[in-house]
């Protein structure tokens, strides 16, 4: 099959992918509460038991779908064992750093290593598109610049994944404005695998939201936040992806400048939000508390967990539509 | 919600302000130049290049993290969380 049925490729790689990672899901949950690999849910009064390490139904999806999508599509088998790759070994840092949490330091430098089958398979165009200028000669820098994207990336991701639902549910909502930028760009190939991001997001969404029956642990947020990166990169829309992606930076910029520089988030004794007994959750007032965007939200004063999560993603499905606005921006300027 | 419209708002001013970077970035420091002919040359003027582009992200990274401390320290103080 060729690029001109790329219709019914991106709607393979969809359902075949949203299929797998909804099996594999309560199967992997199971396997993992059985381990006694769970965590408490600590937003909640009853402080509930919820299986860790979930995000390998994620990684499992996301493999199936790629390896049906590279059936389907032979000719595209480099763009896609690229992204699987880079996916797959910021799942394996995710799997380590579960069971043995990696330092505040270690994690970042391992996950910037995720990006080696993009450097190796030579993926990558270095010549981004850049706002009123247009393309950028790149050439030396761009091959640095993406271990750094693919850290930024998958550690964000990994920041925001505190609450029910909050990772899947905006990351989603990234992928889906992705998957139309992409196909306005007429980059076929990235868009099919940014469809099974979206997919492995929306079934798994569908456990993690509140309330949460698994958690997808470092294992699925340093994934998911390193294939982002990746789809960012094979697809040239790396201005898009920052834009995009503003609420995830806002979320861990103030969340590091906050407590001054890179720290282990277990390392951090205060924290920025507080359960109050109506099990209502509200701004931290401590003065050393990390500013999140959690506690940006909750400034304004108390709110439920699910409506934290809901205006997380407004805001992220905001910043996605002047992602979009910004490539509109790109695409008349040039 | 009433409450996500400030922060929707520092998102729009966040991206404004990354737009007006790129536009100063396209129009300056994309301009600098030390020649293309040597291998030495081009490091330098995609070093240098790099360097003013990441000096102008830092000031965006800095107008964005005080509008946002600015927000939540008036909304602690309004909403008497403050300690």
């Amino acid at each position: 099959m060729l690029d001109n049925n790329w219709a019914i490729n991106l709607g393979i790689t969809f359902t075949v992918t949203f299929v797998a990672t909804f099996a594999a899901t309560p199967i992997v949950a199971n396997a993992m509460r059985s381990r006694g690999i769970t965590g408490v849910d600590i937003h909640k009064k009853s402080k509930t038991k919820v299986p860790e390490m979930c995000g390998l139904a994620v990684l499992i999806g996301l493999a199936i779908g790629t390896i049906v999508y590279c059936l389907t599509m032979p000719l595209a088998v480099r763009e896609a064992t690229a992204f699987i790759g880079t996916v797959l070994i910021a799942g394996a840092i995710g799997i380590i750093d579960d069971l043995h949490p990696l330092g505040a330091r270690t994690k970042p430098l391992l996950t910037a290593l995720a990006c080696v089958p993009i450097l190796v398979l030579g993926t990558y165009v270095p010549y981004p598109d850049i706002p009123f200028y247009g393309t950028v000669r790149l050439t030396i820098v761009y091959p640095i610049l993406i271990p750094i994207a693919i850290a930024v990336t998958s550690n964000s991701i990994n920041m925001m994944d505190v609450m029910n639902g909050s990772m899947p549910g905006t990351v989603a909502i990234i992928t889906f404005a992705m998957l139309g930028i992409l196909l306005w760009a007429s980059e076929l190939r990235t868009a099919s695998l940014a469809s099974g991001l979206l997919a492995a997001m929306l079934a798994f969404f569908y456990f993690n939201r509140f309330p949460s029956r698994v958690f997808g642990g470092d294992t699925g947020s340093l994934s998911v936040g390193a294939a982002l990166g990746a789809l960012a990169i094979l697809g040239r829309i790396e201005a898009v992806t920052v834009v995009a992606l503003i609420p995830h930076i806002m979320n861990s910029f103030y969340g590091l400048s906050s407590v001054r520089g890179l720290r282990e988030r277990r390392e951090i004794l205060q924290r920025p939000t507080e359960l109050l007994d109506n099990g209502l959750l509200r701004a931290s007032n401590q003065k050393g508390a990390p500013v999140t965007l959690a506690r940006l939200i909750l400034a304004a004063g108390p709110l439920g967990e699910k409506d934290v999560v809901r205006a997380m993603m407004i805001l992220t499905a905001v910043s996605s539509l002047l992602g979009v606005f910004t490539y509109w921006i790109m695409v008349s300027v040039k | 919600m009433k409450r996500i419209l400030p922060l929707a708002a520092i998102e729009v001013f966040v991206w404004f302000v990354l737009l007006l970077i790129t536009f100063v970035i396209s129009k300056e420091a994309i301009e600098i130049s030390f020649g293309t002919a040597t291998l030495v040359e081009r490091i330098a003027t995609q070093t240098v290049r790099l360097l003013v582009s990441a000096t102008l992200i830092l000031v965006w990274l800095l107008a964005w993290k005080k509008v946002a401390d600015l927000y939540l320290s008036r909304m602690l103080f309004h909403h008497g969380t403050n300690a």
